[in-house]
């Protein structure tokens, strides 16, 4: 418990645990939504938002969240026309965004800048105002989430069956990706842009695995992203290891357990 | 009071005329069969009353509204032909019967008590007690489709869709299947549309019949739709149609 008396500790502890209930409701929607290479694009093109908050001087994770946002309902608009494929959109938006950002932060000549952070996560780093930022944001999306909850089931269940229903699918389905998109953007912190998709899909992925209905897949989800926050933090200090790293490790670890048992 | 009003639809979708100039009128409480080879534009003609395929407004008035009012309100319950469903997506039969009441809860509010008492009721009114706690994406097709009918019906609808929903039954269980809907027609007053390829089934059960392909070939008294020409210029020529009615149409017509 002695770890718990620094206050880079504390903090790391309470935006982890903020974080971990995030990515638990969050994934548990992109696996039944199959948007996980979604998620992966978003949080790469997040790279671009980055470095326009370097060039500007501006907060890297607000030009971020902007950013982000506009990718994910880029992809979106592009795709939902039919004429090219949404994996085709996510592509594009993916690997032009991080070549925004070498060149914006080439053009910056700021080589101090915490790049590897960004890509890597730098949760033992995160200063109060960073936490504060976090839990709000955090509050803000469970509760869209909690406000849409059972609608976005349905309409991830069938879409036209909701509509003939009477919910507003579109609204719901928007909502859905902004909330997506920031959750991913305040991940980033946590784990960074490289292994954001990670948090955003392995633990709905063990707790489909497991759960043969809605609510206790939601429970376990959200179980297994907090396990693994606090377990991955305490390693990590115990044997000088990078957070966001082990995190991801021990997530991947309980995945190919689930899928061990599953399978039987 | 008519339950259908349909005036001069015609349906052209990425460049492709699907539907045209269809008229067809139907009264409250009417059993509707609509028949017609594949790709002859049955589904398209669903979603255009459903509203899930926008047509100008003036073509499609369903009692007497705008699809998009009936939408708003709750009029349709529907049974589309595919789920295209995972298999281990996380819920079961009752959730699913359940989910038939969303519509109606609104944000923020989850099913109550009573309303899971509700979904219980209709499963056990389409013959499935017992499989409430059923993972649905492990049923088999035929009681995935029952249980896709109790929930189009809990939030009392006043018209029910249905397309192709024998799909996936064998024969014996297709007929304890119309018949099914048939009770339900009678006891909640239900109008009722539904799409089959099989027009030998459908026959015996429906009040009207519809026969399309892009365009209305037919729509009358479903004895009157076995009539030779009828299905010659619905399906081509050649074709030889088996009949599970009461009325034997083969010897009618060797009668003739």
């Amino acid at each position: 418990m002695e770890i718990l008396s620094y206050g880079f500790m504390q903090r790391a502890v309470v935006t982890g645990i903020a974080i971990s209930m995030l990515a638990g409701v969050i994934s548990v929607f992109v696996v039944l939504r199959r948007v996980s290479f979604v998620g992966s694009g978003i949080s790469h093109a997040a790279f671009g938002g980055v470095a326009i908050g370097f060039l500007a001087g501006v907060n890297p994770v607000i030009t971020a969240m902007i950013y982000s946002i506009l990718v994910a309902f880029g992809i979106e608009k592009i795709s939902s026309k039919g004429r090219v494929a949404e994996d085709t959109a996510i592509g594009v938006f993916f690997s032009s965004s991080m070549a925004l950002g070498i060149v914006l932060i080439s053009l910056s000549k700021n080589y101090n800048v915490d790049l590897f952070g960004y890509l890597f996560g730098s949760i033992l780093a995160i200063s109060e105002s960073e936490m504060w930022l976090t839990i709000a944001a955090t509050v803000v999306i469970l509760a869209v989430i909690m406000m849409i909850m059972k609608e976005l089931l349905f309409t991830t269940f069938n879409e036209e069956l909701a509509i003939v229903s009477g919910i507003p699918t579109r609204l719901i389905k928007s909502l859905f990706l902004l909330s997506m998109a920031v959750a991913i953007v305040i991940s980033i912190k946590v784990v960074g842009i490289i292994l954001v998709s990670a948090l955003l899909v392995i633990p709905g992925a063990v707790a489909q695995l497991l759960s043969r209905s809605f609510y206790p897949m939601m429970l376990m989800s959200c179980a297994v992203a907090l396990f693994s926050t606090i377990a991955g933090l305490y390693l990590s200090y115990q044997f000088d290891l990078s957070p966001g790293g082990t995190i991801v490790l021990i997530i991947t670890a309980l995945f190919f357990a689930a899928f061990l048992r599953a399978r039987k | 009071m008519v339950a259908l009003e349909i005036r001069e639809l015609s349906v052209t979708l990425s460049g492709k005329e699907i539907l045209k100039d269809i008229n067809l009128s139907l009264e409250e409480g009417k059993f509707l069969g609509i028949v017609g080879p594949n790709g002859s534009g049955k589904t398209t003609f669903l979603k255009s009353i459903l509203g899930l395929i926008k047509p100008l407004a003036e073509m499609v008035r369903v009692l007497g509204k705008s699809s998009e009012e009936c939408l708003r309100e709750g009029v349709f319950g529907y049974v589309p032909q595919h789920l295209n469903l995972d298999i281990h997506f996380p819920a079961r039969a009752i959730d699913v019967v359940t989910m038939g009441l969303y519509g109606r809860l609104g944000f923020f509010r989850w099913p109550s008590k009573k309303d899971k008492e509700k979904a219980s009721e209709y499963i056990e009114l389409i013959g499935m007690s017992g499989h409430e706690n059923f993972p649905f994406g492990e049923m088999s097709g035929g009681e995935q489709q029952r249980i896709s009918i109790a929930r189009a019906l809990v939030s009392n609808p006043k018209i029910l869709i249905l397309d192709e929903p024998s799909t996936g039954i064998d024969v014996v269980g297709q007929e304890d299947f119309y018949h099914l809907l048939k009770g339900f027609q009678k006891r909640f007053g239900l109008t009722i549309i539904m799409v089959s390829h099989d027009i030998g089934a459908v026959t015996a059960y429906v009040d009207e019949i519809a026969c399309l392909n892009k365009i209305l070939y037919y729509h009358g008294a479903p004895l009157g739709a076995l009539d030779e020409n009828v299905l010659e210029r619905l399906y081509g020529k050649n074709v030889d149609i088996l009949i599970h009615s009461d009325v034997c149409d083969k010897c009618e017509r060797l009668r003739k």
